[in-house]
């Protein structure tokens, strides 16, 4: 058993060892201190390097085309093979290195190679087919793995289709996507930032538009 | 205003029949094990500061990235696909032959929920609790993922090359072949089989239930010339007797048959055709506890009171009917007296129902129903549906062929005679002596294991197939999603080995061809064939006879009645925690049988609950069986009954060993016997060609041992606390409040509570400060129409990703059902009457818990919810404790379990409770903002019935109604507007959104008065 003296004697240690590790961690960690749960600023390396500065900054293809869960669904839903296809069945690479080759074989007088650059042939190999688009016999396509960006903790319900048919524009959560080479986690996705949304919106509306946003807990957490 | 009456008295269990007696301490209490004084030398505070300082320290320090998620795309996208978003699909249920229609929900390419088909001309949107969990069976992990050679993992090619060489040999060799199988109500199935036996000189094919309807086949054979069901159309029926027929519970077809009974009891839209409906039986089943008449009568009993009842009903009608040597009537003459006035006021528009395997019996009831010109109105026998019908004798002459060595292969539907017959072990030797064994069992059970050749079924959910209904019309099935494992439908297995290489839908299209358009069929779940012609048929007088009279029990035996339980059926589903788990209706017993004992005889046996008895039937002439049980005593029982439940003690139970959390005092699941009960099927009987569920003679002893039973009839307690009774006051209160037809209809309202009892003027603990300026979520149960049959607790159950916990921790009062069914016992001069209550959270306008939770995890929602934030709640349970109604409750457990299969059934929308939440009834918020999106979506406001939580879309008797209290126009608002309509300790003034609707029975007024006086 323990004495009262003694027991304060051990949690004066407890509190020591606390302390230490505390300190320890503000020192160390002070300049990217988050806190836990917060991935604000995650930018995780794609199985291909996909870059939605090109797709939606240059060629200006609406956010909807690939992530068309967006209206209808839950989830926006990441784009499968055969969306991409649509377009990369024929463009399989740089505008600047298909016209390279074509300079070099009219040089070389032949004619030109199809180029495939070395992202797309990710695709290609994942869907097993050939530089004729054709399915290779004898492989198995393989579904593409992304790493997620945008994470919410299972306790959280979000909607894609609460919020994308109201008006609320994508960059207003996802940031302006368009700008970047790597998609990057831009707001901290935190419970205050949802509701200070919510309440702003019921103040000034979307677009214009009156909404009725939920601030009830249920209206997420379920 | 009318006198104050005391109202009827309610009791739950027979721990507190009368009114002051104290609960035992268990039953008062919400948490009873937090009394203990804490042991404790460092002291608690000291330690918590201490150690949550330093664990934030440590937990600070080791902040990082969480696991990372992968998000992996469709490599070609389906068109209807678009993930996150269900699907539903229209298929026909197969968890019994009643074929009920159903909506398959279907998220990101697998099943998880069955929602019952409004459309569907049977069921009516309907799933009974058995339908309900049959899609556990999909994710189950016992299933058997290849075919199985001589018990070693096989390929289809490999098991084909063997089997249709064999084949081939029996064929040109003339041998006999046997399909044996439970009955068969698919047409394609049934052709399928016919072409497959077709091609051997002596190929047969044998069908047996242990749920037989035989004796009523046959005698429909021997009155009318067709072997065959009749369809019951019970909501035609203005007066409706049944005897031993539970048909709102297990018998044929019930949910179907509570669809068109509830019809009928519907004050509001039937308070002129409200039907009277009287129940003859000896133990006490889910129908007779909504009888507006319940006759106690033993088993052997039943024969002499049908005679008494045709020839009274012959008499009245004119009839020639040859009663016999009369025994005399085992019952008041006046209560027969107004049964058959009753029957034979309604006649054309009543309808008799018997659920005895006695083929006399039967006989006698197709007179009645005969006499009293109810074929063709209230049952109708001209277009069936298409069953077996073999008779019960086939499945043991087939036995006697097989122990005889003269049938050289063996084919075994999908089910389990070992386990089933009553000699089951013999039918294992039996077996022994077959060349080739072909078993298509979805898993090894004591049958599959002794065949050569295990070629696994598809799940019903992952298969092509067709249930004929009756009056010409078929339901249809599809897969709706991929099978799992390889498997094979048995339709390609047996043309397979036929020789041809036809796809299961393939086989389905052709047997209905051009007569149902494909596209729609399949789309709808059903279609009518309009082709099927309906055959008239002519009762046949002389068919009819008087029952014999039966043999006395002698003066110290019981009457067995065996019967199915409303979850367990036979024992089909018995690898199924969730029905193990599910409180029977009526005794709120889990995870065991019993053997059911009126008080008087418990007293004369001097047993009570939990002391195990012996139950011994010794026939003339054959071996004694035994088996041992223990007792639970059931008012309202036959004083002679002994009533027990099929389906345990199944082999496929014995998984459950590790069911509920562990930990040090954990108690086991599993009997002594290392299973979930004790397996009844041995006292089954035959007599005169039928299997016979009741009436074998038995004698029950006392083994002075115990086995304490789980049951949730104690628990969560709205008595008034005992420190707080007021003095002259019951403790008790009007949670079920009832009227008869009469005085309702008189009234127009229930009976005013009695003195003490209401407390209107006592004023607000609460400001009213919430507007409820949109929807404004509400709820109505209709107690009249509600029969306790608990299929909205398992569809909670699965919508809400409930955990199971086990035997034990049911037994400490940790069952985590959001909707419990309350059972009440009363009593109508001497007879014992029982409610049920479907109680779930009531999402209160003032609500206790909110006030006192210390986190805010429970807070009051815009639209009335009661909501409650996981995330937030740290288990103070306070709120628990405050609750009126009881319904919240607390994960004292990590009880999800790492079954990632079975995981599989998971609603994804819904979060998973980790230890230390408190959780409730959230009025299936998930549905409503669904709805609200998709409202928005389309740029209107929600509708009426756009919302239907789980309970309220199961429901076969459309008791629960769910809508917006603030839209006038809306159902439940009208409910709310009824006469009947009150609220569960309306005194307590916390405003609660659920409200009941008042019991009514069909009993003359008169009776009423006597009691209340």
């Amino acid at each position: 058993m323990l004495t009262r003296e003694s027991r304060s004697q051990s949690v004066t240690i407890v509190l020591a060892i606390g302390a230490v590790f505390s300190l320890a961690t503000l020192v160390a960690r002070l300049g990217a201190f988050h806190l836990p749960g917060n991935h604000q600023g995650y930018a995780p390396e794609q199985p291909i390097a996909f870059s939605h500065r090109l797709h939606a900054g240059e060629l200006l293809i609406d956010c909807l085309y690939c992530h068309h869960g967006a209206e209808t669904s839950r989830h926006a839903g990441i784009p499968a093979g055969s969306i991409c296809m649509n377009c990369h069945s024929i463009v399989t690479d740089t505008l600047g290195s298909v016209r390279a080759e074509d300079e070099r074989a009219e040089e070389e007088q032949r004619k030109p190679r199809r180029m495939v650059s070395a992202e797309l042939q990710k695709l290609y190999d994942a869907l097993a087919v050939d530089e004729e688009m054709k399915p290779i016999p004898g492989r198995t396509p393989r579904s593409i793995e992304w790493i997620k960006v945008h994470n919410l903790p299972d306790f959280t319900f979000f909607s894609h289709a609460a919020h994308v048919p109201t008006g609320v524009a994508c960059e207003r959560c996802h940031g302006a996507v368009e700008t970047m080479e790597r998609v990057r986690q831009v707001e901290d996705l935190s419970m205050g930032w949802c509701v200070n949304c919510h309440r702003s919106v019921n103040r000034i509306g979307v677009g214009g538009r009156a909404v009725d946003a939920s601030l009830d807990c249920a209206a997420c957490h379920y | 205003m009318m006198p104050e009456k005391n109202p009827k008295t309610y009791w739950k269990s027979l721990s507190q029949p009368c009114g002051a007696a104290p609960s035992p301490p268990v039953a008062g209490d919400e948490f009873p094990e937090s009394h203990e004084p804490a042991r404790q030398e460092v002291r608690r505070r000291d330690f918590l500061a201490a150690a949550g300082f330093a664990l934030g320290g440590v937990a600070l320090g080791g902040c990082r990235r969480t696991p990372v998620e992968k998000a992996i795309p469709y490599l070609v996208q389906p068109e209807a696909i678009v993930p996150g978003r269900a699907v539903h699909y229209a298929s026909t249920c197969g968890a019994c032959s009643a074929g009920c229609g159903l909506l398959v929900k279907n998220r990101d390419g697998r099943a998880i929920k069955l929602e019952g088909n409004d459309l569907h001309p049977v069921s009516r949107g309907g799933v009974c609790a058995v339908g309900q969990a049959s899609i556990l069976g999909l994710y189950d992990n016992r299933r058997l993922r290849h075919p199985l050679r001589g018990g070693e993992p096989a390929t289809w090619d490999e098991v084909d090359a063997d089997i249709s060489p064999l084949l081939d040999a029996i064929r040109t060799g003339g041998g006999s072949v046997r399909f044996l199988s439970g009955p068969i109500t698919s047409p394609t199935k049934r052709r399928v089989i016919q072409t497959f036996l077709g091609r051997f000189d002596d190929g047969k094919h044998v069908s047996y239930e242990t749920l037989s309807t035989a004796a009523i086949h046959q005698a429909h054979e021997r009155t009318h010339g067709r072997r065959a069901l009749p369809r019951y159309l019970f909501e035609e029926a203005d007066v409706i007797v049944g005897f031993d027929a539970d048909f709102l519970g297990t018998w044929i077809a019930p949910v179907a048959f509570t669809a068109g009974w509830s019809d009928r009891r519907k004050v509001e839209q039937a308070a002129d055709d409200f039907s009277y409906h009287a129940q003859f039986e000896g133990r006490v089943s889910v129908t007779g506890t909504k009888a507006d008449r319940r006759i106690r009568i033993a088993p052997s009993e039943l024969g002499a009171v049908v005679n008494h009842l045709a020839s009274t009903l012959a008499a009245r009608a004119g009839v020639s009917f040859d009663s016999g040597q009369q025994t005399p009537l085992p019952i008041d003459e006046h209560v027969l007296e107004e049964v058959s006035a009753h029957l034979w006021r309604s006649r054309g528009k009543s309808l008799v129902v018997c659920g005895s395997q006695d083929v006399d019996v039967q006989v006698l009831c197709n007179f009645i129903n005969e006499t009293l010109g109810n074929y063709g109105r209230t049952l109708d026998i001209s277009q069936p549906a298409a069953t077996g019908g073999d008779g019960d004798g086939a499945v043991q002459s087939l036995m006697q062929e097989l122990a005889s060595g003269r049938v050289d292969a063996l084919f075994l539907d999908n089910f389990n005679p070992v386990y089933d017959l009553p000699n089951g072990a013999a039918f294992a030797t039996a077996m022994g002596k077959v060349g080739l064994i072909v078993s298509f069992a979805d898993r090894l059970t004591e049958t599959s294991e002794q065949a050569r050749y295990v070629c696994p079924d598809h799940h019903y959910l992952e298969s092509w197939g067709d249930v004929s209904l009756g009056n010409a019309v078929v339901g249809f099935r599809q897969p709706v999603m991929r099978p799992l494992f390889d498997t094979r439908s048995c339709l390609e297995s047996l043309t397979r080995w036929s020789g041809t290489t036809t796809t299961a839908q393939d086989l389905v299209r052709q047997t209905w061809g051009d007569r149902v358009s494909w596209d729609r069929a399949i789309h709808d779940g059903f279609a009518s064939v309009s082709e099927e012609p309906a055959r008239a048929t002519t009762f046949r007088a002389d068919a009819v006879s008087a029952v014999p009279t039966p043999d006395e029990l002698s003066a110290d035996a019981f009457a067995l009645v065996l019967y199915p339980k409303v979850a367990m059926l036979d024992g089909r589903v018995a690898s199924n925690p969730w029905l193990h788990e599910m409180p029977d209706p009526v005794t709120k017993v889990v995870w065991d049988n019993y053997a059911s004992l009126s008080p008087a005889a418990a007293q004369r046996l001097g047993v009570t609950d939990g002391d195990l008895v012996s139950v011994r039937h010794s026939p003339e002439g054959g071996t004694a069986t035994s088996i041992e049980l223990p007792a639970l005593v059931q008012p309202g029982q036959h004083d002679r009954v002994v009533a027990i439940a099929l389906g345990y003690g199944h082999a496929q139970s014995a998984r459950f060993a590790d069911v509920g959390p562990e930990w040090l005092e954990k108690k086991p699941t599993l009997g002594p016997n290392g299973l979930v009960g004790m397996r009844a099927a041995g006292l089954l009987t035959y007599q005169k060609g039928t299997l016979q569920l009741s009436g074998a003679s038995v004698t029950v002893s006392p083994t002075g041992g115990k086995h304490e039973l789980a049951s949730t009839q104690d628990y969560h307690n709205i008595e008034v606390p005992a420190a707080l009774v007021i003095p002259g006051m019951d403790r008790r209160r009007p949670m079920i409040r009832e009227t008869t037809l009469a005085s309702y209809k008189r009234d127009g309202s229930l009976p005013v509570l009695g003195h003490g009892t209401h407390h209107e003027d006592l004023g607000d603990l609460w400001p009213d400060d919430h507007k409820y300026e949109g929807h404004h979520w509400g709820m109505v149960v209709d107690l009249a129409a509600c029969t306790g049959c608990s299929a909205c607790v398992v569809s909670c159950q699965i919508e809400n990703n409930i955990p199971v916990v086990g035997r034990d921790e049911v037994r400490r009062k940790r069952i985590m059902h959001w909707l419990r069914v309350d059972r009440y016992y009363s009593e109508t001069d001497g007879e014992v009457d029982i409610s049920h209550q479907p109680v779930m959270c009531q999402h209160c306008d003032h609500a206790p818990c909110e006030t006192v939770c210390p986190v805010l995890a429970t807070v009051h929602g815009e639209e009335g919810l009661n909501q409650q934030a996981y995330n937030r709640c740290v288990g103070t349970r306070y709120c628990a404790n405050n609750c009126p109604y009881k319904t919240r409750r607390f994960n004292w457990f990590e009880y999800a379990r790492e079954d990632k299969l079975a995981n599989m059934a998971l609603n994804p929308d819904i979060t998973v409770r980790t230890r230390g939440v408190m959780e409730k009834c959230s009025f299936c918020v998930q549905r409503i903002e669904e709805a609200r999106i998709a409202a928005k979506r389309l740029g209107r406001p929600i509708a009426d019935g756009d919302v239907r939580p789980a309970c309220q879309q199961s429901c076969p008797a459309g008791a629960i109604v769910f809508g917006d209290m603030n839209d006038p126009k809306s159902a439940v608002s009208k409910l709310i507007r009824s006469g009947r309509h009150y609220r569960m300790l309306e005194e307590t003034n916390v405003k609660p959104s659920v409200g009941y609707l008042g019991l009514v029975r069909n009993r003359k007024e008169d009776e009423d008065h006597q009691h209340h006086g």
